[in-house]
């Protein structure tokens, strides 16, 4: 009851002024009240041996540093409970530093333990001027206190630890962030000294192909034509990668502006029809006029509306259509880009945003990016993305979705905008 | 007289393809292999064009193009360049505007790798809007 009531108190007390104000208070009040010459607070060293002044009051700088007191029998004794009062110290070989405490003029010096939760914190010293002893009362009541001190100390170790620990994870957090950085460089660079090769083979076949190095027989040419899609999907896939690790790593930075969206899709849809054109696709197109302005990067949004067309692409038969869509909804701008393609299986559905997924793992087209690089970019601009399979009212196609809000401010992954990376 | 083209890569096999490529067509080549040397090329041999890749030791692309605009240069300022590069070209005109203030002032950009008949296409239609 008394120590609950006593750390009740405590905590009320403590949030409201502090820890060590409280300590201070504690040693002041006692050597008041108790008319002591002074008293002082003692902590146990973390190996146990030791005893530490922590805080005290009415008594000098020198005597404190006496030195260390080592934990003695009579420590001892008190750290177990028991209260342990030296009437006469000039006379009392129990005193550690009797010369230091004659210079001090201490006469008596009762020693309590400080009790907590967590066990014994260390003991409570009150110092008299005149030898004295003390009422078995008046050594209740400095129990009573000195207990309290325990519980006092044991919430500031525990809000030194809290702070310890908060400290060390964010360490972490900061450690993990700058090797994530750290790797997402390497793999910039990597992928540009990839890419460097690869378009050096692709462009001699290519010159080989358009004759320059002399004939070709038919199947030469067709082996030829095979190694320039597989070596131009791998540059795909090495672009999507760059991307990729340009998007986590925050480095869109630069391209943030304001950006009208009449723009992004004015360019876009002459994009899709540069695909949709050759593959014998119709591209229908349904967008409202006086779509507002957004700040966001012109580049990445072209590039998420060019993937999801693409994708549309790949997968609608000749003669099929693709729709472009743009609307004003709720302050957001939704745009849909729906092909008639043969859809997506409902199993695979809740996978089709995760990097590298590809419906048919088999298929040679595509690196299985797009999408996720698709996921990011609206992510980047606030915004949500969705993809419905079959189209809605209709038993075919897939119909993606994204809706990005007007008053979007786009929120990077590390606010710091790097310098330009990109290599040949 | 042939009409001459400088070509300006570190990369001898992107060299060495645009030099057979355009060789095939009829053109004069002249080979530097990095900015430093297209710049002695530009001052020696006089072409009717450049194409000029970005990233290069010594010199680079973008480094090139901003000795071309300074008053010295006069001469040499509106040779027509090609930028033919494996870098974005979003990317390489944000860097040239933070460095510059200015946009890049280049007549065509194209992205490695080489599409023979693109960089062909692009040259005549360069060089026929210089006539």
């Amino acid at each position: 009851m008394r120590k609950e009531l006593l750390y009740e108190i405590s905590k009320k007390v403590i949030a409201s002024v502090g820890v060590q104000n409280v300590l201070h208070a504690i040693v002041e009040s006692i050597t008041i009240g108790t008319k002591a010459k002074g008293c002082s607070l003692l902590v146990l060293s973390q190996e146990g041996d030791k005893l530490y002044h922590h805080v005290s009051y009415g008594i000098s700088k020198e005597y404190i540093g006496k030195g260390i007191v080592e934990v003695d029998n009579t420590v001892r004794r008190v750290l177990e409970g028991e209260s342990v009062a030296i009437t006469d110290i000039s006379n009392d070989p129990r005193v550690q530093y009797p010369e230091a405490a004659r210079r001090e003029g201490i006469g008596s010096m009762l020693s309590v333990p400080m009790r907590s939760y967590g066990g014994v914190r260390g003991i409570m010293r009150v110092y008299t001027s005149k030898g004295r002893t003390f009422s078995e009362d008046e050594i209740d009541f400095l129990d009573s206190i000195a207990e309290l001190s325990g519980l006092v100390l044991e919430k500031e170790e525990e809000r030194d630890r809290m702070v310890l620990e908060a400290n060390r994870a964010r360490e972490e957090v900061s450690r993990m962030s700058d090797e994530r950085e750290r790797f997402l460089y390497f793999v910039r660079m990597v992928a540009h000294d990839l890419k460097a090769p690869l378009a050096a083979i692709s462009s001699y076949i290519k010159v080989i192909l358009r004759g320059n190095a002399g004939p070709l027989t038919e199947k030469q040419e067709t082996w030829l034509n095979r190694s320039v899609k597989r070596i131009d999907g791998m540059l795909e896939l090495i672009s999507d990668i760059v991307d990729l690790s340009r998007l986590e790593a925050g480095l869109i930075y630069p391209e943030l502006a304001g950006v009208a969206w009449k723009d992004v899709l004015d360019s876009c849809v002459e994009v899709a029809r540069g695909l949709c054109d050759p593959a014998g696709i119709l591209l229908v197109k349904d967008i409202e006029p006086d779509l507002p302005e957004i700040f966001g990067s012109e580049v990445r949004l072209c590039q998420l509306i060019n993937n999801l067309v693409s994708n549309g692409v790949r997968y609608t038969p000749r003669d099929g259509k693709i729709y472009v869509r743009a609307r004003d909804v709720d302050d957001s701008v939704e745009v849909c880009v729906e092909d008639e393609g043969h859809g997506i299986r409902p199993e695979i559905m809740p996978n089709i945003f995760n990097d590298f997924f590809k419906g048919d793992p088999e298929c040679l087209e595509g690196t299985g990016l797009g999408l996720s690089i698709c996921k990011r970019i609206v992510q980047m601009h606030n915004g949500r993305i969705w993809a419905e399979s079959p189209a809605p009212g209709k038993d075919i196609g897939t119909l993606v979705t994204f809706i990005i809000p007007n008053g979007s401010i786009c929120n990077l992954a590390f606010g710091e905008a790097q310098r330009e990376e990109e290599g040949s | 007289m042939p009409i001459k083209i400088l070509v300006v890569d570190d990369d001898p096999d992107i060299t060495d393809v645009l030099d057979s490529l355009l060789e095939s067509e009829g053109y004069d080549v002249v080979i530097a292999h990095d900015g430093e040397e297209g710049l002695d090329k530009i001052k020696e041999e006089n072409p009717d064009l450049v194409i000029l890749d970005l990233l290069m030791p010594k010199l680079d692309g973008y480094g090139v193009c901003k000795t071309l605009q300074d008053p010295r240069w006069s001469r040499w300022k509106d040779i027509p360049i090609i930028v033919l590069t494996s870098v974005v070209e979003d990317v390489s005109q944000r860097r040239y505007e933070l460095e510059t203030g200015v946009r890049m002032n280049v007549d065509d950009y194209i992205e490695k790798p080489i599409d023979p008949d693109a960089v062909l296409d692009r040259v005549g239609k360069i060089l026929a809007r210089r006539e």
